[in-house]
């Protein structure tokens, strides 16, 4: 059940009613609603790993009490349920996620050492949004043993935490404190307001389904193309491939987060924020301050910040230590592949000449300059662009092979081709001409410290706003039917 | 050396770590409050604080504290 399906709006329609009138002034009843939602809605992707969610949720919601007990009285044991605590969740992760991809590697590792070894490996199923849920419980022992929030006593509203529809399949990743204390009081809808949550959220879903289906959905083809026929593509289409992909990539990835939030706000609750405006960076260390934000400041609080305590006097090499690894964790997160394994180094390098030249650590930030750019900082902004691009060829590749492949043909061409199945004249031009309005549109709304470009400030009149909302739904109309599953969905 | 002191050499060390003359510290200041103030110029702060006051911070105790208040009350322990 993906979040721009009917099924969906009409899973939605019900919850809401539900939600916001017989359970209106039950905090608990809103919370205990949303959890049979989320298990149902988990149900109908994956009935069959239910028991999986509702056993992990159970053994860390006791594991967090049991934590809490022994902090500041047995803080070996309290380190050391923590510790047990935070393996188990990324065994589950490996079991389900990298089992399969560990066994081939070590397969092939003995088999290049002489040693004959039989390779079986499991038919394990993933289960949907693993890496998203097995992150959340993490958290929340850290959090609980670090003592920056008591445990949660109400297993309904921790259980709520860990499968809220939403967000369960491709996050936002939520932290456990600013969301549970939304929990514990109940939600109410009163319209008209001034600063309505339900209708933001209408607002930010209905952003998210224009990014989604009428310009990522439309860039899709071409990127793909490329991709599956790149033996028969020009070399002056797949270097266009390569710069179409992270936009398609932004649109499909923010589009379905603006959805996740819109449609959290339209229940009251308020989710962590993914993005940024990433292509505004100046930099790679500005740009990951941008980008799928709730992972990055995961692994900033969870993995980067813990080593770079333990490599803090190792000075630069430390810090260039902690990056990469960070940032290898970063690129296998998304999952059991070699290119996401050099994705991640890639990027952990790219941090070194910041690190070396003090611009990671600059005491003053990146400052968005006035509404016109000067031209060193468009400058900056299409190099650190370039950079994403180039990383982005490692992450969308299917395999080293197909990798490989691609930036050889890229840069060399393909003397053999016989039958050209893309060239430049096959790219999207209208929907990059789109693409293009949004991103002055996100430009300006950075500038008014917008969360969102489609938050229509009071400054424009009634009419102006619903014109925009009616040509954004009309265009949505246009290109409804040939929607793609969501890229993030498989991670 | 007592706890006004303490916030008043550790809020010389903010500012002069973070480059700001008019960072003004209370026992409740946490990172939000404090623009430059990031997972990276943290780790600059802590190890500056080790040095001027010849101390040493443990993991643990450097990832939980919530506010200034609580790394005043560490440095006052060691």
């Amino acid at each position: 059940m993906e979040i721009n399906s009917t099924h969906f709006l009409l899973f939605f329609i019900v919850v809401f009613l539900i939600y916001y009138l017989p359970l209106k002034n039950h905090a608990k009843g809103q919370n205990l609603w949303l959890l049979l939602c989320s298990y149902y809605a988990f149900g109908v992707v994956e009935w069959r790993m239910l028991p999986l969610l509702i056993g992990v949720t159970g053994f860390y919601f006791f594991l967090g009490i049991a934590i809490a007990r022994n902090n500041g009285k047995d803080e070996r044991k309290a380190s050391l349920l923590t510790t047990f605590g935070t393996l188990t969740g990324v065994g589950v992760l490996v079991y389900f996620k990298y089992l399969n991809f560990l066994i081939d590697a070590f397969t092939e590792m003995f088999l290049s050492l002489g040693l004959q070894v039989g390779s079986h490996t499991l038919g394990i199923i993933m289960p949907v949004g693993i890496s998203f849920f097995t992150f959340k419980l993490i958290s929340y022992i850290i959090e609980v043993h670090r003592g920056h929030m008591p445990p949660c006593q109400d297993m309904v509203a921790f259980a709520t935490y860990v499968a809220f529809f939403p967000t369960l399949l491709s996050g936002p990743i939520d932290r456990p404190k600013p969301f549970l204390q939304q929990l514990s009081h109940n939600r109410t809808f009163t319209y008209p307001s001034e600063h309505n949550q339900v209708v933001d959220g209408i607002r930010q879903t209905l952003w998210g389904l224009f990014k989604k289906v009428v310009i990522a959905d439309s860039l899709v083809t071409f990127v793909d193309l490329g991709w599956n026929k790149t033996g028969e593509s020009t070399q002056w289409a797949l270097a266009l491939v390569a710069l179409t992909y992270p936009i398609q990539l932004y649109m499909d990835f923010s589009g379905y987060s603006d959805m996740a939030i819109g449609v959290s706000k339209m229940l009251g609750i308020q989710v962590a924020k993914n993005f940024n405006y990433p292509f505004f960076a100046q930099n790679m260390a500005d740009y990951w301050r941008r980008w799928h934000i709730s992972l990055t400041s995961w692994l900033t609080d969870y993995v980067f910040m813990p080593l770079n305590i333990m490599f803090r006097d190792w000075g630069n090499m430390g810090m260039i230590l902690a990056c990469i690894i960070n940032m290898v964790v970063v690129g296998v997160w998304h999952g059991a592949n070699w290119t996401f394994v050099l994705f991640g180094l890639y990027h952990g390098l790219l941090f070194i000449p910041l690190i070396l030249n003090g611009s990671f650590t600059s005491k003053k930030k990146v400052k968005t300059e006035g509404y016109l750019p000067s031209i060193r900082h468009v400058g900056k902004m299409l190099m650190t662009y370039l950079l994403v691009a180039i990383g982005l060829v490692i992450f969308r590749a299917d395999n080293i092979i197909s990798l490989g492949h691609f930036v050889s043909t890229l840069l060399m061409g393909n003397p053999y081709m016989e039958y050209e199945s893309l060239e430049v004249s096959q790219f999207p031009k209208t929907t990059f001409f789109l693409a293009v309005l949004l991103l002055i549109a996100e430009w300006i709304a950075m500038h008014k410290k917008k969360e969102f470009a489609l938050q229509l400030s009071e400054e424009w009149k009634a009419w102006g706003r619903y014109s925009v909302y009616m040509l954004l739904v009309l265009l949505y109309l246009l290109k409804v039917g040939g929607s793609h599953e969501f890229i993030y969905a498989q991670f | 050396m007592n706890r006004t002191e303490v916030l008043e050499q550790v809020q010389d060390i903010f500012r002069n770590i973070l480059d700001d003359e008019d960072i003004v510290l209370t026992d409740e200041s946490t990172a939000e409050d404090v623009e430059e103030w990031d997972s990276l110029t943290h780790i600059q702060l802590i190890k500056a604080i080790e040095k001027a006051y010849s101390i040493r911070f443990t993991s643990r105790e450097i990832l939980s504290w919530n506010n200034v208040g609580e790394m005043l009350d560490c440095i006052l322990k060691k």
